[in-house]
């Protein structure tokens, strides 16, 4: 009986190596090869074009990156739109959830409606708002004429400043991520026994009691992976950007990609990528965490 | 009498629900209009004429097809066809290709125990959180110079020429960074069939494969379905790695036609409006239908309350 198990264990394991395998294999080639490599160019000095020999030069390139002003000015409005565009959405995705989780006629168009702006292509998402907020004819300024908030001699150029850019970036954003982060708490939601609220309810509780004293802590978990998939996708922002401005100082990801695909400077960039990363993976922590928990419970 | 009847219906919710009828329908309304009227705005401006357009009118006063008809049989039209034919090559090989090495994956990690199971999933799980541009400057290379894998312990090597400005190279990249996302949805997934199920097969007489084939895969449709929904949806939206990978229109896929676009044509904001909203169609089309597939998907693989 012993023996049977033994080689049946085995069986599995080579069953199991045999599936993994060509996952394994691509990931090492093309994923954790480059993370190592990079690494490695980090700490040379390495410009493709200007035909500079390429050497060790230690720490510089990290040294360059975070005495440089617009690696900070980047980092900083980055941060900016990663709070500013993670709390909006994760209010509005809440009360959206809340509503379309409750029981109510042509609940499935709803639901199937709200989904068009996070399948709108990013880059369309750009051009829309760009589109909109166009000074003269745009629907913003339009709407603001008409509503007679702003006069009609008045019409500002609304993408003309870098700082600025950010808010506008923002509503973009929002706009397009909250249906996500909807999607996700809904998904949480409906795991949550109807009895919990109608316990509650026989003690009177009203919307607000209701709110605090079931469905927020049921939804912790869903609240904080959708928390974290939206930094991690926040803290990326690239496409918009490059349609509403051509300031690469606006995202750690335009300034990366600028140093290394228009200047080519290979080394600097894997610095910087190397630095933002270890932004990022101060979250890989808790985001760990917080699968492990579910899986722990699956 | 009659009064407070209407009032109790409006304003007082029923024990299980939260928002009262009158909340609810406002709220919807108001979710309604924040939706949709960006949306409607691409439309009506893709179907207008240009000095409506340039004279602030919301709706089109005459409404015409002329921007698309421009778009599809204009100047500059080959380009935007030849983005999207890239476009859907893309999104279907990085699909096929994510969930074929995707589902024998997530099948091992969800179901079959071996030494450093937990690790090696964990370890893949954590490359999800890294941004691509962090590896963005080595692939670049590697697809310059080619791509080689090698099966280790054989001399089975797997050597392309270089893949730069070609949907291959996209491909690769797209495949490789789908793989984390979709081997934890998976094995999430997989998780949730009863193992009875398999073990009955096996008492069957079914070996691993078999029951790998004829019991998890079909019980996990749904699953799938969401997975490679998800998968195709961002392969169709990327931009940082196909801004970086293409150069010519034999390899540039739409958010880089569409990106082109607002460089090239200046003012025309019919014919942009016209080339986003086609663009935005399939996945705007596939989300909608489908979205039921989205949400379970969302629900059983991992992320549940």
């Amino acid at each position: 009986m012993k023996k049977f198990y033994i080689t049946q264990r085995h069986k599995d394991v080579g069953f199991a190596l045999l599936l993994i395998l060509p996952t394994v294999l691509v990931l090492l080639r093309i994923f954790v090869y480059p993370i190592y490599q990079s690494a490695v160019w980090s700490f040379f000095h390495y410009n493709l074009m200007d035909g500079s020999p390429v050497q060790f030069i230690g720490w510089q390139n990290y040294k360059d990156v975070l005495t440089s002003v617009a690696f900070w000015l980047a980092t900083q409005r980055t941060v900016y739109f990663t709070v500013l565009t993670v709390l909006f959405e994760l209010v509005l995705g809440f009360f959206s959830a809340l509503l379309l989780n409750q029981h109510f006629r042509g609940r499935t168009f709803f639901r199937a409606i709200i989904i068009i702006p996070w399948a709108l292509l990013t880059l369309v998402n750009g051009l829309l708002w760009d589109w909109i907020y166009q000074p003269g004819f745009g629907l913003f300024t339009v709407l603001l004429h008409g509503l007679h908030i702003l006069s009609p001699q008045q019409n500002p150029v609304w993408l003309a400043n870098s700082s600025s850019i950010m808010n506008f970036v923002s509503v973009a954003d929002i706009w397009k991520m909250t249906p996500f982060m909807t999607l996700i708490l809904l998904a949480g939601m409906q795991a949550i026994p109807e009895e919990l609220y109608e316990a509650v309810a026989i003690d009177g509780a009203g919307f607000w009691n209701k709110l605090i004293h079931v469905t927020i802590p049921q939804l912790m978990p869903s609240i904080l992976v959708a928390i974290v998939l939206r930094i991690m996708g926040a803290f990326r922002v690239y496409d918009i950007l490059t349609v509403f401005t051509g300031d690469p100082q606006t995202s750690i990801t335009y300034l990366t990609f600028n140093y290394a695909f228009r200047y080519f400077y290979l080394g600097k960039a894997s610095a910087m990528a190397w630095i933002s990363t270890i932004f990022i993976l101060i979250l890989i922590v808790i985001y760990i965490r917080v699968l492990k928990k579910n899986l722990d419970q699956a | 009498m009659a009064v407070s009847a209407v009032r109790k219906r409006l304003f007082e919710p029923r024990p299980s629900e939260l928002v009262p009828k009158f909340w609810l329908w406002l709220g919807l309304m108001l979710l309604l209009i924040f939706t949709l009227a960006p949306f409607v705005y691409l439309f009506t401006s893709s179907i207008s004429i240009t000095p409506d357009l340039l004279s602030g009118k919301l709706l089109p006063h005459h409404p015409t097809l002329s921007n698309y008809v421009n778009l599809l049989t204009g100047q500059g039209s080959a380009n935007y066809i030849a983005a999207m034919r890239n476009s859907v090559e893309v999104a279907a090989c990085t699909t096929v290709l994510s969930m074929i090495f995707g589902i024998l994956a997530a099948y091992a990690f969800a179901r079959v125990r071996f030494p450093f199971r937990m690790s090696m999933l964990f370890g893949i799980l954590a490359m999800q959180i890294l941004p691509s541009i962090s590896i963005l400057v080595p692939l670049y290379i590697m697809m310059r110079n080619g791509v080689s894998i090698t099966i280790p312990f054989t001399h089975i090597t797997w050597q392309t020429g270089s893949l730069l400005d070609s949907v291959w190279s996209l491909v690769i990249a797209y495949t490789t960074f789908s793989l984390p996302f979709v081997i934890w949805l998976l094995a999430g997934y997989f998780q949730t069939i009863s193992k009875d199920l398999e073990e009955a097969a096996f008492v069957d007489g079914c070996g691993r494969w078999r029951a790998m084939f004829r019991v998890i895969l079909p019980l996990s449709v749904p699953g799938i379905a969401a997975t490679a929904i998800f998968t195709l949806l961002n392969a169709w939206d990327e931009y940082v790695i196909a801004n970086a990978f293409t150069q010519t229109y034999a390899s540039k896929t739409l958010p880089i036609a569409i990106a082109e676009f607002v460089g090239k044509h200046g003012m025309d904001w019919g014919l942009m409006t016209a080339g986003g909203f086609v663009g935005s169609l399939p996945p705007v089309i596939i989300a909608m239908f489908l979205y039921r597939y989205i949400v379970n998907g969302l629900t059983a693989g991992g992320i549940k309350g």
